[in-house]
Order: C-alpha cells, then structure tokens, then sequence
C-alpha cells in the first residue's frame, strides 16, 4: 500500500524531469506527439471506453478545436489559450448535435454514423475557402517566443502544457470510474436496458459524457494546432486521426484508467525502435491486443454467468 | 440536356462498380451479422493485384479478372477462417464488437504493408483498352464504363441466382436468418461463414479490376470507397443483394447529378447526410425489411 502510494509522486516527478534526459529536440518532439496521443485516447474514453459508445468520429471534434482557436486568432487576434476554450464549447455542443440521432443507434451503426458525421465536417471545411483556407488548411502566424499566445520556440513549453493535459485527463477519467455519473456510464455500457430499467436517464448521461469527451478532445486540437502551427482538413478531420485514437485506447484497454496511457507509451516504443515501418508493427500489435482483449471479456463473461 | 443525359450515364456506370464493392460486405454483415471495418482495404488489395497482373503478367485488364477472383476467394478464406473465426467464436452470443475493432486493426495494417510494397505512387492499369471509347452522337461512353455496368448487373444477377436456387445459397440465406435452427438442420455455420466472407471478397475481386479501369489505384484507396460501401449497404438494407446494387446506383447518381447542380467537392457531404437521414428514420434500409 505504502508503495503505490509513492508510485504517483514519483511518477509525477519523473515526467517532470524526463526531458532532462534527452539530447536531442527530436525524442522529445516524439515523446510530445505520444502524450498527445495518450490524452486524446484518455478523451475518448471516456465515451468510448467508460460508456462503451464506440465513437469513430472523434477527428470532429479535434478539428473543430484546432479551427476555432486558429481562426479566432487570425481574424480577432484572441490569444488561442482563449481560443482553446471557445472551441471546447463548440465541441461540446457538436457533440450534442451529433449525438441526438446517433445515440438512437447501437454498436456498429453508432460507429457508421459518427464517421459519416466528422466526414461531413470535413467535406464543408475544404469547402470553405475564405473563412477556413479550404483544402490546402491554415497557418497560424509565427510569433516565436509569446507564451501568452500559445506559443513557443523551445519544446520544453509544449511538453510541460501537453502533460498538464495528460493529467487533467487521467484526474478526469478517474473521477469518472469512482463517481456516480461515472457509475451510471458503466451501467449503460454493460446493459442499457437495465440501465433504464433501474431509473437511468441513459440518453442524458451518454450525452453528458460525449460533451464532456469532445471538449477535452477539442482541447487537444487546439493544442496540436499551436505545436504544429499548420492545419490542414485532411490532417484534423480525417478518417485515420478517429481511427487511431479509439485503436490507441482499445490497444492499451478501453474503460481502465491507465490503458489509454499505456496504448499511447507503446507507440511511442514502437514509432521509436522501427521508424518508417512502425506503423506496420504497431498495427500487428494491434490485431493480438483486440484478440486479447476478447479472450479477456470473454473470461470475464463466463465468470460473471 | 445531353449533360444530364451524360451525367446520367457516368453516374449509373459508376455507381454499378460501387453496388458491387458493397455487395461483398452486405452478404458479410447480412450472414454474419459482423461489420468487417477491412473492406476498403480488400479492395485495395484486388486493384494492386489486378494492376500487377496487367503490368507483370501482361494480361488484358478484362482477362485479370479470373485470376484477381481466386487469389481473394482463398485470402477471404483464410482470413476468416485463421483471423476473424477466433475472435468471432468468443463473442458469438453478442453483438460482434470485437470484430470491428480487429478488422479496424486489419485495414490500418493492409495499408501501410501496401504502403511499404507498392510505394505511394498512383498507379493505372498497363495497356490501352481503359481509354477506348464509343461515340453515340454527342454522348461519350467509355469501354471500362460500358464493362463496368455490364458486368456488375451479371454479378449481382449471378449471385441472386446462388443463393436463391443453389444448397449452398440456401445454407448461406439460413444461417443469416437464424443461426440456431440452420444449425438444427445440421448446416456447420463456421463453414457457410468461411464460404460467405470468401464469396464477398470474390466479388470484391471482380469490382477491384472493374474500379481499376476507371480510378487509379494507391494504398489508402480503401479509405474513400471502403466508407462509402457502408453507405451503400445501409442504404440499400443490410443483406439485400438487390438493394445493394440500387444503393451504389444511387449514390453514383447523386455523385453524377448532384455535380450538375452543386459544386462537386460537396457531393460527398451530401452522400454522407442522406446516409445520415436514412439511418436516422429508416435504419432497415430503403429497400430493407423491418425485421425483429
């Protein structure tokens, strides 16, 4: 007991100084992208994992995060930290918007239809070419040294902003697991019917955790934006962005507090040991890890019978 | 007039190949009730095949197509039986999820392997016959159009035929119906599942040689037409043959006719939202049964 309970400090302790052991700004800008991986993967699941709503659509929400904050920069000139903000609100109420008719759908036609949904945002976004650059995607104008506005030539800065994220994520999905809105969420995931049955409101809570998730995904994008200081359709709202954040979060186990960390650290691994063909490994990696994951409900299930 | 009556023709050309692309996935879902997320990338799989058999082999497009239909008939069989059977058989009693997730898994790893053994080049099928065309007065009909619409109407004619007329079709049209009682009357539905899902990449290997004739080919191909084959199937009504070949005329009329009205970067919005209306008020399908 005594142990896990230094397990937390120490762990905190040692990703605030990790960047203290690389040379090189190349690790710590992959060691970067994988935190935001791993908070994206803690976003979504939180619908996905948490609620079991297999949401396939989460670029949406990301690339609604990534535009807000960059056009109300270049247009307002609002810091984007603001910017952040607005786009998590938009988020929020994307997902209200798309999850009134797909949450009417189970499984595999909620995953469809979320799909369907971050492609349409897509399609608009490349064609709007005055307000949001159309296809070819913005730029967010270099300011260099201007932490007020989100930005910063050392990576240092990012990495610190970018786990602060992954934290507030981790404490938000733990809340989650131990409240009774988290409880409710399980309920739902484990049997709607006998949610409802027991006096769930099961469209009110899956709602609830599909805004709260989007939010904090659109965060990210906000975030991916000012680090990457391009954006583009293809890159924020595509079909491979959704993909790989529910795939990061199944690999690690979706629904655990850790799990989504621990998916995003493997690709990290992964991406760092073979390189080009990283995704190939990764991916193989992939394929055993549902295959385990199903042996595992499947144990869980005779257990429960 | 002749524009519409061209687009008219463009459309039902195209959207004969995507009924096609769909239909493998509709006997998957309508047999198996799984949702096999790695279709797009089969069919990427049956166009670089189709390409190299052009280019390598030096046969005619249309002559490939034999050749394309074995090599997926075994990978279909092989994957079901050695990759999706194992996963299937732990989630049997529920709503296969873990399906979904493998096959998720398996189209992101098909891309990138094509990504490493074909390069992220273009590529057109070798030879001339994909650029012939007939004039009929002010209307152009090319060759591949003309042997797309052909052939995706005998396809799916053929395969109405199978599973109305043949043992097998009617041991695979049981099982979907009800997996308990087929099984009753003594039908192994792990060997009709083994058939079926290699039966719909068969087919898949038939629309990969036809879509090579008239889009090129690269590794994330699947993401565009893999998506859309699940519109088409939802559209047309999971499991319908028929509907599935309605559905991909349709969307290939609102691809075709829609770009004579709005601009045509806006006819994928527009495909995906009436995917969304119809799913919303109509999941069985336009032309689907309600079923319990």
């Amino acid at each position: 007991m005594a142990a896990r309970a230094l397990l937390l400090p120490l762990g905190a302790a040692g990703a605030l100084l990790l960047p203290l052991a690389f040379g090189n700004p190349y690790a710590l800008s992959v060691v970067i992208l994988a935190l935001l991986y791993a908070y994206l993967a803690l976003s979504w699941n939180l619908i996905g994992g948490i609620t079991g709503q297999l949401s396939l659509g989460h670029a949406a929400y990301f690339g609604i995060g990534a535009y807000t904050s960059t056009v109300l920069f270049a247009d307002l000139g609002l810091t984007p930290w603001l910017g952040m903000l607005a786009g998590a609100v938009l988020a929020g109420i994307a997902a209200v918007v798309i999850g009134l008719p797909c949450f009417r759908l189970r499984g595999a036609y909620y995953a469809l239809a979320t799909l369907a949904a971050a492609v349409i945002l897509k399609v608009v976004v490349e064609n709007s070419n005055e307000l949001l650059g159309g296809p070819r995607g913005l730029d967010v104008r270099l300011l260099h040294d201007a932490p007020l506005y989100f930005q910063h030539t050392s990576k240092l800065f990012y990495y610190y902003v970018v786990l602060l994220l992954v934290g507030g994520a981790l404490a938000a999905n733990r809340w989650c697991l131990r409240s009774r809105f988290g409880y409710y969420l399980t309920a739902i995931r484990n049997d709607q019917e006998a949610a409802a049955a027991l006096g769930v409101d099961a469209r009110r809570y899956k709602l609830l955790a599909a805004v709260l998730s989007a939010a904090m995904t659109a965060i990210g994008g906000t975030f991916y934006a000012q680090y990457a200081l391009f954006i583009s359709p293809e890159k924020v709202f595509g079909v491979h962005l959704s993909v790989q954040i529910a795939v990061i979060c199944i690999i690690g186990g979706r629904g655990t507090l850790w799990g989504p960390l621990l998916g995003a650290l493997l690709l990290l691994m992964v991406v760092m040991r073979f390189e080009p063909r990283g995704v190939i490994a990764l991916l193989g990696r992939a394929l055993s890890g549902s295959r385990r994951l199903s042996g595992k409900a499947a144990k869980v299930r005779r257990e429960a019978a | 007039m002749t524009s519409i009556l061209q687009a008219l023709f463009d459309g039902l050309a195209s959207g004969a190949i995507y009924g096609i692309i769909a239909l493998g996935l509709s006997l998957q879902f309508g047999v198996m009730k799984i949702i096999n997320f790695a279709h797009g990338s089969f069919l990427m799989v049956a166009m670089y095949l189709t390409f190299w058999a052009t280019s390598l082999l030096g046969l005619h497009l249309l002559a490939a197509i034999p050749l394309v239909v074995a090599v997926l008939y075994l990978v279909g069989w092989g994957t079901q039986r050695w990759l999706i059977e194992p996963v299937y058989r732990k989630e049997a009693t529920r709503e296969p999820i873990s399906v979904l997730i493998f096959t998720t898994g398996l189209w992101i790893f098909l891309d990138n392997l094509f990504l490493v053994l074909a390069g992220p080049d273009y590529r057109t099928p070798a030879g001339d016959w994909a650029n012939g065309v007939f004039v009929l007065g002010d209307l152009i009909f090319t060759y591949p159009q003309v042997a797309g619409l052909v052939v995706s109407v005998l396809v799916t004619l053929l395969l109405v035929l199978f599973m109305r007329y043949t043992r097998l079709g009617r041991a695979i049209r049981a099982t979907g119906q009800d997996r308990e009682a087929a099984s009753v009357l003594g039908i192994d539905s792990a060997a009709v599942y083994r058939t079926s899902f290699a039966i719909g990449l068969a087919i898949l290997g038939v629309a990969g040689a036809l879509l090579l004739a008239i889009f090129p080919v690269d590794p994330f191909i699947g993401d565009l037409f893999g998506v859309r084959a699940f519109i088409i199937v939802v559209l047309g009504g999971i499991g319908s043959i028929g509907g599935a070949l309605a559905g991909g005329l349709m969307v290939g009329l609102i691809e075709s006719l829609g770009a004579q009205f709005l601009p045509i970067t806006y006819s994928e919005a527009l495909i995906f939202a009436i995917f969304l209306a119809v799913l919303y008020f109509r999941p069985q399908g336009l032309f689907g049964v309600e079923r319990a």
